[in-house]
């Protein structure tokens, strides 16, 4: 669950990147977040990730209070959520297997849960048998599928995406938001920032609009 | 806390060294090197006292005795002075013994001459004094007894020397401080030289949620281990240089020294302990600035 009091974003350059925006995102719900560039989307994920503090406001993110939350505190924060990149952000030197590996290892994971755990994801993101290749062997939507792997790998409560699809070819990209849907259907929570407003329209999912550090609609989807 | 990852997080460290390995020899050979200095400047304290003590003692007075004395009576006025208050004990230092003292800084066919009847050498004793404090008295009831003629204030030689003694400790004090520091200053320049080549994947490990005890234990290990490795090889290295040093030493001038065996084992000891020490200090100084950083503004992006 995520939700934003009143939240503002001031960076120490003086940009207002968000003005008293408030909203809810209740638990397993898979939402969009578009806007023009620079309308304070990237802002609101890492406020939710707690990479930035806000300026003033309050967020609560999984049952916690982050803006008197502690620094010690963050890395709990982190392992309830999966983060995707847009640039992947995968280890070259490290085969698909250990990319998705390290994130358990990076919290302490035991190597018999690592091993049983890392061949259940790639199958469930397509991409078993591949667990040997290179990030430089893949296609980018595979290595997208990797990302996501690492993201899911500790079974987090939620998946935050900043443009997952930015650096893939339309096609690849309707595959990796399906995936995510299949995703949701379990339960996680899903947070995905895009520019690809058809892709936002074919899913027909709650879509929030954010514009110049406002809140500025926010449609629910009657489907679901 | 968990340390179920114990195994992967030291073998990342051990990685590291070799991954770096151009600065990781730089670091332990600045750190071999000032580990050895340290080692010298202590040594040669230790060394100075040692000789200090064998010159001679510096509450030794030689006590001349007037010329006329013979051996024979020479013996009973030591046992004489051997009974004034403070006075530790008398040993006697006959004419003969005195005269081969300067053997090595004369020419030959002079100390021929002076050796036997033509030795212008009276006889003489040692006296050890048990406190220096005193001095006075003491050296006045010497003076006082039948058959002394002079004694050698030794007083001042033995407070230069002290001086010495002292100035050769603090300065090696120092010596030892400012390459600590520098030791210090050089590892954590490493390691921070090896946090930025994986800096990359200090992100992803925050990104997952990674503690920053287990971001910081690779690097942790990796200081100590080039720590580790250079208290090692300079204890080796002062095996060997000790005994060479001492050997040269020995020829030049005719000091006691103080042989390896007594100060090799603890010497080793302490080059392992602070190699080690500081490893995990230069280490922990450079990750903490590190690891407050996020994201983009880690990977400076
Ligand atoms: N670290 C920062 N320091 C200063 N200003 C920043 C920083 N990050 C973002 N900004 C500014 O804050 C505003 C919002 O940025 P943000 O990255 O949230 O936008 P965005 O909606 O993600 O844009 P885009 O679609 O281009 O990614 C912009 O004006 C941006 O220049
Ligand atoms: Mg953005």
């Amino acid at each position: 669950m995520i939700e934003f009091r009143n939240v503002s974003k001031v960076y120490p350059t003086g940009t207002h990147a968000l003005n008293k925006a408030s909203l809810t995102i209740e638990k397993g719900e898979f939402v969009f977040i578009v806007g023009s560039s620079g309308a304070g989307k990237s802002t609101f994920l890492k406020l939710i990730m707690r990479e930035e503090v806000p300026t003033s406001g309050s967020i609560i993110v999984n049952g916690m209070q982050l803006d008197k939350m502690k620094r010690r505190h963050v890395p709990m924060l982190r392992r309830t959520m999966g983060i995707v990149f847009q640039d992947f952000r995968l280890i070259d030197k490290m085969t698909v297997y250990d990319n998705v590996a390290f994130a358990m290892r990076a919290i302490g994971a035991r190597p018999r849960a690592i091993k049983k755990r890392v061949p259940y994801i790639l199958e469930l993101v397509g991409l078993e048998g591949k667990g040997d290749r290179y990030p430089s062997e893949l296609s980018g939507g595979e290595q997208q599928r990797v990302g996501l792997a690492r993201a899911l790998v500790n079974n987090p409560q939620m998946i935050i995406a900043d443009e997952p699809t930015g650096n893939i070819d339309p096609e690849m990209s309707y595959e990796i938001i399906e995936l995510l849907s299949e995703i949701n259907k379990r339960g996680t929570t899903i947070l995905i920032v895009t520019h690809e407003l058809d892709l936002v329209q074919s899913f027909n999912r709650r879509v929030i609009t954010i514009e110049k550090g406002v809140v500025v609609s926010d449609t629910v989807d009657i489907q679901s | 806390m968990k340390f179920s990852g114990l195994g992967y997080l030291i073998k990342e460290g051990i990685k590291s060294i070799w991954t770096n390995r151009m600065m990781s020899i730089a670091s332990i050979g600045v750190l071999i090197s000032c580990l050895l200095l340290t080692g010298a400047a202590e040594l040669l304290t230790i060394n100075v006292s040692s000789a200090l003590e064998s010159i001679g003692g510096t509450n030794v007075t030689r006590v001349f005795l007037e010329q006329h004395i013979t051996d024979l009576e020479a013996v009973h006025i030591g046992d004489e002075l051997a009974r004034i208050p403070n006075v530790e004990k008398t040993v006697f230092i006959s004419k003969d013994d005195a005269i081969k003292d300067y053997q090595d800084t004369l020419r030959e066919d002079i100390f021929e001459q002076l050796t036997g009847e033509g030795n212008p050498m009276p006889n003489a004793i040692d006296v050890t004094m048990t406190d220096l404090a005193y001095y006075d008295d003491t050296i006045a009831a010497v003076l006082a007894t039948e058959g002394v003629e002079s004694a050698r204030d030794t007083r001042e030689i033995a407070q230069k020397l002290t001086m010495l003694n002292d100035l050769v400790g603090t300065m090696s004090l120092w010596i030892m401080a400012a390459l600590v520091l520098i030791s210090i200053f050089i590892i954590s320049n490493t390691i921070r030289m090896t946090m930025y080549s994986r800096r990359f994947e200090i992100s992803i490990m925050k990104s997952v949620g990674a503690t920053d005890t287990f971001v910081r234990i690779p690097f942790v290990i990796e200081g100590m281990v080039i720590g580790l490795i250079s208290g090692v090889i300079a204890s080796g290295l002062l095996a060997v240089l000790y005994n060479v040093v001492l050997n040269t030493m020995k020829d030049i001038v005719a000091l006691s020294f103080v042989p390896y065996s007594q100060v090799g084992l603890w010497a080793s000891l302490a080059f392992v302990v602070a190699g080690v020490a500081i490893g995990a200090l230069g280490s922990v100084v450079s990750i903490g600035r590190y690891l407050r950083k996020e994201g983009n503004e880690l990977l400076g992006w």
